[in-house]
């Protein structure tokens, strides 16, 4: 017998059958049936279609004209872009300069990193109080100043960099750790010898440092857009309902929206669908455009 | 000192009149309140001791219960309470499933019912949520229970029970109703030197007075029209109706009750255009507003009975503990009429008895469980019981109980006596509104109010979403 146990593959699928089983039960089984679902007219949460709209298709042509799901994919793209630049972007930069502290750098990261265990729906609350017209934290301190009228952060005009601004900080540090790991791979001896070369400080870190994350940071810009995509509950958070006039709205509270409040159950399903094939393209192309090099 | 039992008497006489006013309306037919008061502190400790008798209760029995006495409700520790006396009392034992009444318990319900997973004993809304299982045949009526348990709910007026809209028969056993009203910060009135709102305060009167709020310097109402405009939705919509056919949904804007929806809808426009609510009450949430309120920003706020504690909490040092209550700050607080203007009279609330318990047929159907389930809710209805949850709010108890002043706080007495002048309890016609229908006039009413939309447009949308719902 001997190592002939190792040829037999059969034990294998017997240990991967409960995951596959939980895979199909709570991810394939939903996601199909949620299609279904997007063509049927459903009474009211929790209930199942029992008839198909008419025509079946008409959630999906009501998604080409509502105005709200226009707003939603825009804010969605707007927030795709903050989180690469604001994320990403921020966390490379304290990331190199963490690097390049001789004492402290510890702190740094458990203090960077800090954010991420909060959870988004105590930070939303958090932010809120910060943003809030009356008695919030920045309009206090505006008044401390001498501003004489106070800023409505949530209004029409700042609504989205109020939103955006909490759940870019949040992750920063997410994105942060992963490059300081990226940053600890890189050997001490290419920075050495480039020194010796007379190559300054920023030189180094174009020509050395950020070629060899590439593959880091490949892997944080598509973390990033996929995460960008199911952001919600910060934003719910402090935004309920699309909140004000409904121009907050990204593609997942607008789902939720639809289906919890409106309770228009089969058109939040045709909106789930659209986020899914939205996410599958947006993912293949940014892998497409950030494709890991071979070193 | 003891309120005369004249006044719950006077009370109870009020609700007799809300019972005719209430009877039309698309044959869903609206609830009406019990505006009777009951003590709660001395009461307490008697029933506490006496546990009040009902017909029978065989021991072993395990009940699934679900209710909304979860949470941050105010009568979860009452509930709580009373439902470990019965399990005393009995030897029977309930499996407590209680939660938040909130979207996600709505859907739980909703899909426990339809997976056949549903409790034994649910305590829960009586307006179209409950159309489903009703309409299904999952939930039991009180007069076929009453066939073979006569006794069952007999303490309370059969009028005040409210009806399904399914088919007209009374499902639900009212524990504790609810209304609404507007509470004023008289430090601001007195402020902006104006006079306390009275019984026949109309809409002239109050915009006149918004006017001095503001001049004062102050914001005249406190609401998060981005938020909850439900309350001012509603008193707009009733203050172009009567108690008779506020729950009419029109068919159109061009009928009288549709052509009433859109002037409600232009008043609160109006509102907003002048600048009586809050700066931010597009952006704020309602609690945001609430505290404005609270703090002496705001002078007026329409809400419901339940704001009452909400009020007397933010008057606490401790919020949880009422014996650090700042008396003087809550002594600033007052409830009273919202104005009226063409229909109805300021002294026409809405309110009304919005739950109650359902036995489910699958407990019914279980001859060790049907018996225990009807001695339950017999128990949590009870005289004894109900005074309990129903505190300064309503019931539908025959037997109004005396009202101890002592054990109430300030706003809870200005509330009774508000209360005790009202002329009648209609139900609220959002609850017949509800779902899709609600988006363009509800989610809606900032669009109404900045003017991108207009009044009737969005009143239009939503008539004929709800008339073309065939769902």
């Amino acid at each position: 017998m001997g190592a002939n146990i190792y040829k037999n593959k059969k034990p294998l699928f017997l240990f991967l059958l409960p995951a596959f089983i939980f895979m199909i039960v709570f991810l394939y089984f939903p996601f199909f049936k949620n299609i279904v679902d997007s063509c049927m007219k459903i009474k009211q949460l929790g209930t199942s279609g029992e008839v198909w709209n008419e025509p079946w298709y008409s959630n999906y042509t009501k998604l080409l004209t509502d105005e709200n799901v226009r707003t939603s994919l825009k804010n969605t793209l707007i927030m795709t872009i903050v989180t690469i630049f604001g994320q990403v972007g921020i966390a490379l930069l304290l990331a190199l300069m963490v690097d390049n502290i001789k004492r402290g750098a510890k702190v740094f990261r458990t203090l960077f990193f800090f954010p991420i265990v909060v959870s988004a729906t105590a930070l939303g609350l958090l932010f809120n109080l910060i943003f809030l017209y009356d008695t919030g934290m920045i309009n206090q301190l505006l008044t401390m100043f001498g501003r004489q009228e106070l800023i409505d952060w949530k209004s029409e005009k700042w609504a989205l960099f109020t939103m955006m601004l909490p759940v870019m900080w949040q992750y920063v540090g997410f994105y942060f750790v992963i490059i300081v790991t990226g940053l600890n791979n890189i050997s001490e001896e290419l920075y050495e010898a480039a020194a010796i070369d007379g190559a300054t400080r920023l030189k180094r870190i174009w020509y050395i440092t950020v070629p060899l994350l590439h593959n880091v940071l490949c892997t944080c810009v598509v973390l990033a857009v996929t995460g960008s995509l199911k952001v919600f509950d910060l934003p719910w958070t402090m935004f309920p309902k699309g909140m004000p006039l409904k121009s907050t709205f990204l593609t997942g509270t607008y789902m939720y929206y639809q289906t919890m409040i409106v309770k228009d159950v089969d058109y939040g399903c045709a909106l789930a669908v659209m986020i899914v094939i939205l996410g599958v393209v947006l993912s293949r192309i940014v892998n497409a455009i950030f494709k890991e090099k071979d070193y | 000192m003891k309120m005369k039992k004249l006044t719950a008497t006077i009370l109870s006489g009020v609700m007799a009149v809300s019972l005719t006013a209430c009877g039309g309306g698309d044959n869903k037919a609206a609830d009406t309140a019990n505006s009777a008061a009951t003590d709660t502190g001395n009461k307490a400790a008697d029933s506490a001791e006496k546990a009040p008798d009902t017909e029978q209760a065989q021991g072993g029995v395990e009940l699934e219960v679900v209710t909304t006495f979860a949470g941050n409700d105010g009568n979860a520790q009452t509930y709580k309470k009373f439902y470990q006396m019965w399990e005393e009392k009995t030897g029977n034992k309930v499996e407590d499933m209680s939660a938040t009444a909130d979207d996600t318990f709505k859907v739980r319900v909703v899909t426990d019912f339809e997976t056949g997973s549903e409790p034994d004993v649910l305590f829960f809304f009586n307006g179209s949520d409950s159309n489903n299982f009703i309409d299904a045949g999952k939930v039991i009526s009180i007069e076929d229970i009453r066939a073979e348990y006569p006794d069952y709910a007999s303490n309370l007026d059969d009028g005040r029970i409210p009806k399904s809209w399914v088919d007209n028969k009374a499902y639900a056993v009212p524990v504790n109703g609810i209304w609404e009203a507007m509470f004023v910060n008289t430090e601001i009135l007195d402020a902006a030197g104006v006079a306390m709102p009275g019984a026949d305060y109309t809409w002239d009167q109050f915009t006149q007075d918004c006017q001095k709020i503001k001049d004062a310097g102050y914001t005249p109402i406190a609401a998060a029209l981005g938020d909850i405009p439900h309350y001012w939705w509603e008193f707009a919509i009733f203050n172009y109706n009567t108690p008779e056919n506020h729950l009419t949904v029109p068919e159109s804007i061009e009928d009288e009750i549709g052509k009433g929806w859109v002037a409600g809808m232009e008043d609160i426009k109006a509102l907003y255009e002048a600048g009586y609510f809050p700066e931010n009450t597009l952006s704020a949430k309602d609690d945001e507003t609430f505290a404005m309120f609270t703090e002496g920003k705001a002078a007026f706020l329409l809400d419901g009975s339940w704001k009452v504690n909400g009020i007397a909490s933010a008057c606490q040092s401790d919020p949880d503990d009422p014996s650090t209550l700042d008396t003087e700050k809550l002594s600033k607080f007052d409830v009273t009429y919202v104005p009226a203007k063409d229909g109805r009279k300021a002294t026409d609330l809405i309110g009304g008895l919005t739950s109650g318990y359902y036995i489910t047929k699958k407990a019914w159907d279980d001859p060790e469980k049907r018996a225990a389930a009807v001695d339950f809710v017999s128990y949590m209805t009870s005289d004894e019981v109900v005074p309990e949850f129903a505190q300064h709010g309503s019931s539908a108890l025959k037997n109004v109980p005396e009202v101890d002043e002592n054990v109430f706080n300030e706003l809870q007495i200005k509330s009774l006596k508000m209360v005790a002048g009202s002329t009648s309890f209609t139900g609220p016609v959002q609850d017949l509104f509800q779902g899709e229908s609600r988006v363009p006039t509800f989610d809606g009413m900032p669009e109404i109010v900045t003017g991108s939309v207009s009044a009737e447009d969005a009143v239009q949308e939503g008539l004929d979403i709800y008339w073309s719902s065939d769902l």
